[in-house]
């Protein structure tokens, strides 16, 4: 019947294969020129000259500044992923109502999702202007104090988590609603029989069967929060004092302003070595418990 | 129906193939000779309003000179332009006419792929004494003047009439030194009854290139060896009574809440003052049009110099803004025909109208001549002041401004001091010694690879 | 009563989520007075939409528009194709190293784009891809994410599925085509919409590879309108709206057929 099971291997592959090729040519190939970079000196216009050894790998594990991004963008990660994740379930949850236009509530809660990071940064650079913005006004309205939202450390990654927030909103929430609705019905009929609780049949049906999907939302905001770069790109620059300085942005100033090439491909790497160390972790840890039909 | 889109797939995918093997094809085309325009290419780096003017400055070139055709090619802000060209630059497709920031200067010269505009000044006898001396020593190195002054502007004081005349200041006399502007501020900031601020009377914006004009204000250099200008900068030289004087000024109006400190955009702070949420502020001469749009006549707006400290000799302003650079390595048509654009680019009539149109300073005298200029004049005067700064700024390596390769990481490293010492995290000196010891030794980095 | 607080809670959550891009339009109709006076004008006074006209001479939208659905498209296509085919062989093919293979997909996501950007570059360069669609399109046609995203999908299909196509005799390709991606449809499309959006929405890499205006994408035109030292707001939220405008009807589109997908399907097959 299955003749073809003699070549396991090459079937698999094939399929892989266009993947693979555009891969190899488009993400392998320039990671391997950026190790060779990170090895080695460079000349004015980026261009490798001469071995360096581990050098800039070396300097980079022995600076602060390099450890501040590095909690920096850790924090960034944990103040997006849990409540981007948390609202978009409850959205989620809002959108699958079974009431009539509910269709129109769909397209509304994923609209974030067709505004571009250039135009959500001007947005909320307007929103979150310091003296004239919305939001400050409807604060003192009530009357609490006036935040700088981008120009106070203390504020500044918190406000940049909150457009990657909203970005994202709309997206995860997409999938977590047809995450929803391939619950087969007859699963919630019986459990009504049973005069489940609500709360219970979400923790009992509804999470488990949703866990695959809800481990895929997980992964990749993780990995989306560990490289946002756009918005801080726009709005602060890496400020104030460092403290929306997370490694990509970090990576981009020292490869494309800073002239230190050599620098920024060692940075790439590492984080590039954390993102895929943590994305391990979380499939082992993880999908172990993820259940798939 | 499912099957129709797989086969849509398909074409689509083949069209694309196809369209990659039709693409390669037809690249450049040798210029010049055989009665076709020559053709060039000039990369521009602005945008908005200013992107407009410029466009519209290329458009009248083309129809004036049917020999030549420009191509004006947007390449982002002026930090993804320069990027782009070092792209650009090994794989041999560079523009012939590039505009280049003021900090890009040393980067330019250094990347060996210019011609200083001076080879064609030289050759021609071009006449340059009518334009503006201040604008053309920035760009001059080595004697020689590398790049075409095009949009060039210098920080002003702008102030709110209304305001003054409210806390009992007098309009017609705005603070000119430190300790006026902090006075000043003082007295224009209001607080609640509870002494919090409700109103500051500055919004300063954190913004590296403020704190090299205060330097250049107190002829002080930003760089060692003569601001970079004797020869190649080894070492920042801001770590300097001149440079703390600075901050300790700047950080005590913050610390007293008479300065809002509201982040690194001079946009914020520019919206603050139209809006009329501070009584001064310090910005571009370039926004003086966008500024008296946005109050059109709320309040009366003042603009007055730059402040300096009181015992402040021999300093001024350094102009900013961007300058035209032609690169190396295209035919000798296409040069000419660069040069022919440039001149015209910085021509008296281009000059005015680009004046008017953006709010950049003239780069040639022979501009105020121009009717259409004495007209805008007579309508800002506010702009008066800021042309009579720039006269008044004595030309010596202060007032020149540095020449660093690694400018754009410096300026970084300064805005992140501010920030540190506005925010009470460290103070003055230490401050702006960490930021020095970071731009040392990216400058020894970028001397050891321009070496090589 | 329930079903007014149901609506009620959802045009709450709707409201909280389109206030920004609400306050854009706004802007956007405003003089560029009111746009800066405090405190903020929340209603235009004359609805000027004069601030679209000026947006459109800056900056030639509608081709860049154009050349971005176009980019866009060609992305969808190929990241649909690419990422269903991988998807399949992970879920439903066994062969060695596949679990290896995976990671090595998902590795791609999290090579930050500041270490290819320039070395693919200079790959399209040597291309002759500059200034050209495939050069824009080809390096985004394999997604990693895409593939993440309906590997997820196909293992929450029921596993009859599979055993009742092997009974059938039924060949893998054909399995893949008649039962597999019919009953995907609307993860499928959350990819086509997410592919086609993504593409839409970039910056960098257009901008780095093209040097025409004749293909140039649509969000090089919205920094075209962008000048820092001075921003007028009106003009740039017009921008942005106008830009939005075409993504938003993709969605609303896009979305009505992913519910349609949803209710057929499933138990039949």
């Amino acid at each position: 019947m299955q003749k073809k099971r003699v070549f396991p291997l090459g079937q698999g592959v094939l399929y892989l294969l266009p993947s693979l090729l555009l891969f190899g040519m488009f993400v392998f190939y320039p990671l391997l020129d950026s190790v060779k970079l990170s090895l080695s000196y460079v000349d004015l216009m980026g261009e490798a000259a001469g071995y360096a050894g581990w050098q800039y790998y070396r300097e980079m594990l022995s600076s602060a500044q390099f450890w501040h991004s590095l909690g920096a963008t850790l924090l960034f990660a944990v103040y997006t992923v849990f409540p981007g994740m948390f609202l978009s379930l409850v959205l989620a949850c809002l959108a699958n109502w079974k009431l009539r236009g509910i269709g129109i509530f769909r397209t509304l809660f994923a609209f974030p999702l067709s505004i571009a990071v250039a135009g959500a940064s001007m947005i909320f650079m307007m929103l979150f202007n310091p003296s004239t913005g919305v939001l400050d006004y409807f604060l003192q309205l009530f009357p609490l104090p006036a935040v700088f939202w981008l120009s106070d450390p203390n504020w500044a990654l918190f406000s940049i988590a909150i457009i990657a927030i909203w970005r994202s909103l709309g997206f995860n929430t997409i999938v977590l609603l047809s995450g929803l609705q391939s619950i087969p019905e007859p699963l919630y009929e019986s459990a009504h029989v049973d005069g489940a609780s609500p709360w219970r049949i979400f923790k009992d049906i509804t999470l488990p069967m949703l866990s695959p999907t809800l481990f895929f939302v997980f992964i990749v905001s993780v990995i989306n929060a560990l490289q946002t770069f756009g918005e801080i790109n726009i709005l602060t620059q890496g400020g104030p004092v460092d403290a929306t300085n997370v490694m990509v942005y970090a990576i981009y100033r020292d490869a494309f302003f800073n002239q230190n090439y050599s620098y920024a491909s060692a940075e790439s790497i590492v984080l590039f070595l954390l993102i895929l160390g943590l994305t391990t972790l979380e499939f082992w840890a993880m999908e172990r418990k993820v259940f798939y039909r | 129906m499912k099957k129709l889109w797989y086969r849509w797939t398909a074409v689509l995918l083949l069209g694309c193939l196809l369209a990659a093997s039709v693409g390669c094809g037809g690249q450049k085309e040798a210029a010049g000779g055989d009665g076709k325009p020559v053709k060039i290419v000039f990369w521009y780096a602005v945008g908005g309003k200013v992107g407009d003017a410029t466009k519209e400055l290329v458009d009248e070139f083309n129809a004036q000179h049917p020999d030549i055709q420009v191509e004006a090619v947007f390449q982002g802000d002026y930090d993804t332009a320069v990027n782009k060209l070092k792209q650009a630059i090994p794989s041999k497709s560079t523009p012939n006419v590039m505009q280049v920031y003021d900090i890009g200067t040393r980067f330019m010269i250094d990347s060996k792929a210019v011609v200083p505009v001076q080879k064609w000044i030289d050759a021609e006898k071009f006449d340059v004494s009518k334009y503006e001396k201040n604008i053309l020593a920035y760009y001059t190195v080595d004697d020689k003047l590398y790049s075409m002054p095009f949009n060039t502007s210098t920080p002003i004081l702008y102030y709110n009439k209304t305001m003054f005349k409210e806390a009992g200041l007098d309009p017609e006399n705005p603070p000119k030194t430190f300790d006026e502007v902090a006075a000043d501020a003082d007295k224009l900031t209001q607080r609640d009854a509870s002494g919090k601020v409700t109103r500051p009377g500055m919004a300063l914006a954190i913004y590296g290139w403020f704190f090299e004009q205060f330097l250049a204000e107190q002829n002080s250099f930003y760089a060692d060896n003569g601001n970079g200008r004797d020869g190649m900068a080894q070492k920042a030289a801001f770590v300097s009574p001149q440079g703390e004087r600075i901050l300790d000024w700047w950080a005590d109006m913050v610390k007293k809440g008479s300065t809002a400190n509201m982040g690194r955009k001079t946009a914020d702070t520019q919206k603050a003052f139209v809006a009329g949420q501070t009584a001064m502020t310090i910005d571009s001469t370039g926004v003086l049009g966008d500024v008296m749009d946005g109050v059109n006549g709320k309040f009366a707006v003042g603009t007055a110099y730059l402040p300096h400290p009181a015992d402040a000799k021999d300093g001024g302003v350094i102009i900013g803004g961007a300058s035209l650079w032609m690169l190396a390595g295209h035919s000798d048509a296409e040069e000419k025909a660069s040069w022919e654009f440039i001149k015209f680019m910085t021509a008296a009539k281009q000059q005015a109208k680009w004046h008017i149109r953006t709010g950049y300073f003239p780069v040639t005298q022979e501009a105020y001549d121009d009717p259409s200029l004495k007209e805008y004049e007579a309508k800002y005067p506010q702009f008066k002041l800021a042309i009579e700064q720039l006269h008044n700024t004595p030309v010596n390596h202060s007032t020149q401004g540095a020449l660093l390769g690694v400018f754009t990481q410096a300026r970084q490293e300064i805005e992140g001091a501010i920030e540190q010492v506005l925010n009470g995290q460290a103070d003055t000196h230490d401050a702006l010694q960490k930021a020095a010891d970071k731009i040392d030794s990216a400058i020894e980095r970028y001397n050891q690879s321009v070496k090589k | 009563m329930k079903k007014f607080l149901q609506y009620s809670v959802l045009c709450f959550a709707a409201a909280l989520i389109l206030a920004p891009f609400i306050y854009a339009i706004i802007i956007s109709l405003e003089t560029v007075e009111e746009t800066l006076t405090y405190p903020p004008v929340l209603w235009p006074s004359s609805f000027a939409a004069a601030s679209y006209g000026k947006t459109l001479e800056t900056a030639p939208l509608f081709s860049f528009i154009a050349n971005s659905f176009v980019v866009s498209f060609l992305v969808m296509a190929g990241q649909l194709a690419t990422c269903s085919l991988a998807a399949y062989a992970f879920v439903f093919l066994k062969f060695p190293g596949r679990k290896i293979w995976f990671m090595v997909f998902l590795s791609t996501m999290m090579i930050p784009w500041e270490a290819t950007v320039i070395p693919n570059y200079f790959t399209v360069r040597s291309l002759g891809w500059l200034d050209t669609y495939q050069g824009l399109a080809v390096p985004f046609m394999a997604s990693a994410f895409g593939t993440f995203l309906l590997r997820q999908h196909f293992r929450s299909l029921p596993q009859e599925i599979y055993e009742a196509a092997r009974m059938d005799g039924c060949g893998r390709i054909r399995f893949f085509l008649t039962m597999v991606l019919p009953l995907s449809k609307p993860i499928l499309m959350t990819l086509a919409v997410y592919a086609f959006l993504t593409t839409y929405n970039q910056y960098m890499w257009p901008l780095l590879i093209t040097n025409t205006d004749n293909m140039r994408t649509v969000q090089i035109g919205l920094a075209m309108l962008q000048w820092d030292q001075g921003i007028s707001w009106n003009t740039t939220m017009a921008g942005i709206v106008m830009v939005s405008l075409p993504t938003i009807l993709l969605l609303l589109f896009g979305q009505k057929q992913l519910v349609r997908g949803l209710t057929s399907g499933s138990t039949k097959g």
